[in-house]
């Protein structure tokens, strides 16, 4: 009866719903991190008084842990060769070797921050709750990137990672470095939001669909009836992503952002961030529009030049650390790119591997800063660090492993790391810019070796005329330092595990069957 | 478009309503303005001073709630109008994701949003507070123009 | 009939917009702003858009202009800027040469459309077949982009998260100079 009253509204009765397979075993990680962050609001909600920070700390780290760990877990389903790679949800999303080791770094990422996080979150009052919860789902927006079989899939991942950190970066509100911050990275990312959206639009409109499978199935069939249009998508796609992950000539709002936001902050854009922006540009543009790779590799190879000779002549220039780190964060990404441009599953391996060794690094050196920082988030001038050695000779020492680190020292993850891009750039025949890569990564030395000689070499005496404060070391940070510390040395000498891991997760290309 | 003929009938009546009483009001009711008739209505205290022209920015978490709900009704629009088809599986959907948005209402909630007795609960009664004092607060200290308030950005 | 609510329509968006631009209150302004959203609404039923027109009542004229007057009113409506001043140099000639290309392009564009293209039919699906766009939304929105639809709602929790911590400003700060008068004590936050 129900059935003959919509036939006479006008209410299709015929073609049933058929109701998308939800494989909730490729949702879990991503689950367990925004369960566990609406979890904590309930309780932040419901319990009166102001529960003590390392509440939150322990269960921020037991739910990124978590989330690592079932990530980790579908490594064997994924990359068996009998069962490969899956979709689910209607195929939004692709279960494959690169999502799920994106996935587990950002996790990981995660429990490094909230370690960080902990001591700074004590020293400077701030509200420990929205701080957890925030990171958490900013985190779950960049698995959504890694995940996405989809653009606008990709473009909610992206709106989830950055609204959560633009409200991150002005966490400290009543600094206004830290309010400067925040305003600079939520306009101009809300203009590269806007140049994204408007590339998926224009690429939408060149290929008819959003997924990314479909759009790579069309492009290896036919040629799109206008070109200009895949073109145009495609340039706004590179610019939109070139703001996320900072390369020049889209870098401007790096080193503001990075100096204004609280140091916990910055260490999560430098090392989550970048791996999901990465993540991105890996999937949309080095998989799905692989074919039209002779489009886009000149860009990427001019983008790559660029931000390798400009990251390091900025960062050798500058006298505040965190500052330096920041120019030193755009350098890498330059190197990273040069695994992008590279086209090649080799490149896309490489970068996999810098982005996993540089993470640390990146999350080490802005731990220590955080540290040797004074109360309020100031002094993090070089002089600040002048001496270092004799006052906390480990502090120091970790440091200095972590500079050396990035600047490519033999037996530290950055020498694996820089060798396995410039060995794929050679490989794709991209000679120049391998050259340009070890030329500028000499000049770029020269910055973290000025900290390190102030370190060691440098004099105490200001210091100890300001007064003997001894850098303290929370318990958590130091365990954060410890674990970069070991994953930093881990990977130089031992780098097999990872590589191999990197090498078979290429990104799927998986398209919905219909 | 005939499903919208009621909505116009009703904007229709709206307008007539709105510009019939101003009209009728400007012809039929007498116009003797006073001093004490055209100053803001506030409770009955004679106002000394312009109205505030600054909200608290607290307010904006009622706007806030109001954000999340609206955009909630446009994603039970459509589920509303196919639900017969989706059955369980669509309310299952529709559920998750109401949940989310009622944990961010229910955290709001917690915050204070809709917690307008924040003067009764956290400022104990004053001994030296009499009728007199009480009353200059409301009148006069509505929103001193401190300078550092009518800088800032 | 078309051509009718059509022009009703273009007059209701017109009218909103010059208001916009021309009122000098900004609360009036933001009403305008209303009437406009309000014509194309109709106008979006009239090309059978039916989720669009409620899209465009209920969060634009709704949600969005609340915002703008919520904005308007945390700023204060009495704060007038200096409108002789230019702060980009040239801005003013560079607004009336846009203007002019502007209106000579749609100018342009509306000649040629009648001389070539009015009233072709769309190469598309039409919208309203299979039981009106609201019910192929619907299966899309539960189907393909199921996961987005969930992923929206992750977002909205972080605007509530968001819009918490940037309202609620320790005590001192400038964005709470509003909010200590209501409570002298502090509000114990």
């Amino acid at each position: 009866m129900i059935a003959g009253m919509f036939a006479q509204l006008g209410v299709p009765t015929d073609a049933p719903f058929a109701v998308p397979e939800v494989a909730w075993s490729a949702l879990t990680p991503l689950l367990i991190l925004i369960v566990g962050a609406l979890a904590l609001l309930v309780v932040t909600a419901l319990v009166p008084r102001t529960l003590p920070v390392g509440f939150f700390t322990v269960t921020t780290v037991a739910v990124a842990a978590g989330a690592a760990v079932a990530s980790l877990g579908s490594w064997d389903r994924v990359t068996d060769p009998d069962r490969g790679p899956y979709m689910a949800v209607a195929g939004a999303i692709t279960l494959d070797g690169f999502s799920v080791l994106v996935t587990a770094l950002l996790a990981i990422t995660v429990v490094l921050v909230a370690l960080l996080a902990d001591g700074y979150l004590r020293r400077e009052g701030l509200g420990a709750a929205e701080f957890s919860v925030l990171v958490l789902l900013s985190a779950s927006g960049g698995v959504m990137m890694a995940l996405a079989n989809d653009l606008i899939v990709m473009f909610l991942g992206l709106e989830v990672l950055s609204i959560a950190l633009y409200v991150l970066a002005g966490f400290q509100g009543d600094r206004r470095e830290s309010q400067e911050s925040a305003m600079k990275y939520f306009l101009l990312g809300a203009f590269a939001s806007a140049f994204l959206l408007y590339g998926i639009a224009l690429v939408y409109g060149a290929t008819g669909s959003t997924n990314l499978g479909e759009i790579a199935g069309f492009l290896a069939r036919d040629v799109p009836s206008e070109q200009g249009l895949l073109l145009g998508g495609m340039a706004m796609l590179i610019v939109g992503f070139g703001f996320k992950i900072g390369v020049v000539p889209f870098q401007s709002w790096v080193p503001d952002v990075y100096q204004g936001a609280p140091t916990p902050v910055t260490a999560f854009m430098a090392s989550g961030v970048k791996v999901a922006g990465f993540a991105a540009l890996l999937r949309v543009i080095v998989s799905a529009l692989s074919v039209q790779a002779q489009d886009w590799r000149p860009v990427m190879w001019v983008l790559a030049m660029l931000t390798l000779v400009v990251g390091p002549a900025m960062a050798i220039v500058q006298t505040d650390v965190k500052r330096m780190l920041a120019y030193s964060s755009i350098s890498h990404a330059g190197f990273i790119l040069i695994g992008v441009q590279a086209a090649s599953d080799r490149g896309t391996a490489g970068a996999l591997f810098y982005l996993f060794a540089y993470s640390f690094m990146a999350l080490g050196a802005f731990g220590v800063v955080s540290l040797v920082a004074r109360q309020g988030d100031v002094g993090v001038d070089l002089d600040r660090f002048r001496g270092l050695s004799k006052r906390r000779p480990g502090l120091a020492l970790v440091f200095a492993v972590f500079l050396l680190g990035q600047t490519g020292v033999p037996l530290t993850s950055g020498f694996m790391a820089k060798f396995s891009v410039i060995g794929a750039a050679v490989a794709s025949e991209s000679y120049a810019l391998a050259m340009v890569a070890m030329l500028t990564s000499v000049v770029g030395a020269f910055a973290y070796l000025r900290v390190i000689v102030a370190m060691y070499l440098g004099d105490d005496e200001e210091m100890a005329e300001e007064g003997t404060r001894r850098v303290q070391i929370p318990a958590a940070a130091g365990l954060a330092l410890g674990l970069a510390l070991a994953v930093t040395v881990t990977l130089g000498v031992l780098p097999s595990t990872v590589l191999d891991a990197a090498r078979d997760a290429v990104p799927a290309r998986l398209s919905p069957s219909r | 478009m005939d499903n919208y003929l009621p909505l116009v009938v009703m904007l229709v009546l709206a307008v007539v309503f709105v510009f019939g009483s101003l009209v009728t009001t400007k012809f039929v009711a007498p116009s003797r303005p006073t001093v004490a008739k055209q100053d803001p209505y506030e409770c009955g205290i004679v106002p000394s001073r312009e109205a505030p022209q600054r909200f608290p920015v607290r307010f904006f978490l009622v706007a806030m709630i109001f954000i999340i709900f609206d955009i909630e009704i446009i994603f039970l629009y459509p589920w509303a109008v196919y639900h017969r088809e989706l059955g369980a599986y669509g309310l299952i959907e529709m559920l998750m994701f109401s949940v989310a948005v009622l944990v961010s209402f229910l955290y709001l909630l917690s915050k204070g949003a809709l917690d307008w007795g924040t003067v009764k609960k956290v400022s104990p009664l004053q001994p030296l507070r009499t009728s007199e004092s009480s009353i200059r607060r409301v009148g006069l200290e509505g929103r001193p123009s401190r300078p550092s308030e009518v800088g800032a950005p | 009939m078309d051509v009718f609510v059509f022009a009703v329509a273009a007059a209701v968006i017109l009218i909103g917009a010059m208001g916009v631009v021309f009122s000098r209150n900004p609360v009036h302004a933001a009403l305008m702003l209303v009437m406009t959203l309000f014509g194309i609404a109709v106008l979006f039923v009239q090309q059978q858009a039916h989720f669009l027109a409620a899209v465009q009542v209920v969060v634009y004229a709704g949600a969005i202009v609340v915002l703008f007057l919520f904005v308007i009113m945390l700023l204060g409506v009495d704060v007038a800027e200096n409108v002789t001043v230019e702060p980009l140099v040239g801005q003013r000639t560079a607004a009336w040469v846009i203007t002019a290309g502007s209106v000579g392009l749609l100018t342009a564009l509306a000649i040629r459309a009648a001389q070539v293209s009015l009233g072709m039919p769309s190469g598309t699906r039409p919208l309203d077949g299979e039981g009106g766009n609201l019910v192929q939304l619907a299966r899309v929105l539960f189907s393909d982009y199921l996961f987005a639809f969930e992923a929206t709602s992750v977002l909205l929790v972080i605007a509530v998260v968001g819009a918490v911590v940037l309202a609620n400003r320790s005590p001192g700060s400038t964005a709470d100079a509003g909010e200590q008068e209501h409570s002298p004590t502090g509000a114990g936050r």
